[in-house]
């Protein structure tokens, strides 16, 4: 495997951390930033068992026995130099290529993740608080002190990490375990997700249960990237016609019609296409209160293995009259223009 | 133009070619040392050329990608049947759906 895809298998690793090396990677970011190594290293199951363990002010890892917050001379500051140097070595333009070449192709889908764990531990930590701002900039401070070990993949996949390089202790822990804050006297490790399921394009996607689990029940559940409540998902077996016209929330409602399927749902509501030429055909379906949904329905070009061929629908603009011009929507033309020589 | 699942190659006029395309800095290719039009992040399965050839990002009416493909190439992908491609440039279009208030990549 070269570099990237050992960093992306990293980033979307799951499974029980590597302690071993995890608590050598920290001990060894710490050595290489001129600090003592922490007194204590303390796993926690998730990041929000970390925030929790963290959280209490007098408990045994609240700020006065942990000490100051060593983010900054850990994990930033090293960072920094290393970019700098290669910066310096490669030029802006050459570095441009470089991050192109590595740590941009992994960027926009770890940097995703993080911030929807992020997003998560806020929602679930703050509802039902008596002040929620206030509960929500204290728990935004803490999470500002979290490395994020695996999570910044993209970054370590733009420097070198190997052994005797000042990024070295980082990269092992990224390699062996998740998130961890890294004080004074303490370092708090959190173990790796022991679900994950994305979509193709990379966005958190399960439809019978968590997209992103922890061992300790911490957990986010999304349709294709979207944020759903668990009750949600789980209610969706049972759907009928009747209740998906009546969900308020459009944005659930379209989550609801793509997991009963366009196609049932057209049928059993006796729908007939709007259009149909030798690019596919067109439907609409009217929404109460809202734009009609209006699909194009395409025949995939190559046969799937067993000889069939499978059908998908894209949603288009409510607009949209023909299904040629749905179909070259979707490629960002207009219908005159859109005519392929081969499609497979 | 030529269309592989939910990529759509667009033949483009030599004349309409952005004049600094030639010289802009080329998209990495991958460990095998193909141009990947797209990639599939769960699965792996690539649009992809193998050969001489250069793919730009450019960002407006010609983006995302640039392909220019000197001696033709062909396109390939896991779940698709191999597209030949004859030489000259191309312009590289991802398939987009519809969501009310935005647009999202469609991932065949």
């Amino acid at each position: 495997m070269t570099d990237i895809d050992v960093w992306r298998a990293a980033a979307a690793a799951t499974g029980p951390a590597d302690r071993v090396a995890a608590e050598a990677g920290v001990r060894l970011a710490y050595r290489a930033a001129g600090l003592a190594e922490p007194e204590r290293i303390v796993w926690a199951d998730s990041p929000r068992a970390a925030v929790a363990l963290l959280g209490a002010d007098d408990g045994p890892y609240g700020p006065a026995a942990r000490g100051r917050g060593v983010r900054e001379s850990v994990r930033t500051a090293p960072w920094a130099a290393e970019r700098d140097r290669a910066q310096r070595r490669l030029g802006p333009q050459g570095w441009g290529r470089h991050w192109g070449a590595t740590g941009g192709r992994l960027w926009e889908h770890t940097e995703r993740l993080a911030e929807r764990v992020r997003g998560g531990l806020v929602e679930e930590l703050t509802a039902g608080s008596a002040a929620p701002a206030a509960a929500e900039r204290s728990l935004r401070l803490l999470l500002l002190d979290a490395v994020l070990g695996q999570h910044d993949a993209a970054w370590l996949c733009a420097f070198d990490t190997r052994e005797g390089t000042p990024l070295h202790g980082l990269g092992v822990l990224a390699r062996s375990a998740g998130w961890w804050w890294p004080y004074e006297r303490l370092a708090v490790l959190c173990e790796r997700p022991v679900e994950l399921h994305r979509d193709e394009a990379g966005r958190l996607d399960r439809g019978d249960g968590p997209a992103l689990a922890f061992p300790d029940g911490f957990a986010l559940h999304a349709w294709r990237g979207m944020p759903v409540p668990a009750e949600f998902l789980a209610g969706l077996g049972t759907l009928t016609p009747e209740l998906i016209r009546a969900e308020e929330n459009a944005e659930l409602r379209r989550v609801m019609l793509e997991f009963y399927g366009y196609d049932r749902y057209l049928r059993e509501s006796g729908a007939t296409p709007v259009h149909q030429d030798e690019t596919g055909v067109l439907w609409r379906i009217p929404m109460p209160d809202d734009e009609a949904v209006v699909m194009v329905e395409v025949v995939n070009s190559t046969p799937e293995p067993d000889g069939t061929s499978r059908t998908y629908w894209l949603r288009v603009p409510p607009t949209t009259r023909t299904a040629r011009e749905g179909v070259a929507w979707t490629f960002g033309l207009g219908a005159e223009a859109y005519a392929p020589l081969r499609q497979t | 133009m030529y269309r592989q699942g939910d990529v759509l190659i667009v033949p483009l006029d030599e004349s309409a070619v952005p004049p600094h395309a030639a010289d802009a800095d080329q998209e990495p290719r991958d460990a095998r040392g193909r141009m990947v039009l797209a990639l599939g992040e769960v699965t792996g399965h690539a649009h992809a050329v193998l050969g001489p050839g250069r793919l730009v990002r450019e960002p407006g009416v010609f983006g995302p990608l640039l392909l220019h493909l000197p001696d033709g190439g062909r396109v390939v992908h896991e779940e698709h049947a191999a597209i030949p491609l004859p030489k000259g440039w191309y312009r590289v279009v991802r398939q987009r759906e519809y969501i009310p208030g935005a647009v999202r990549i469609v991932a065949d």
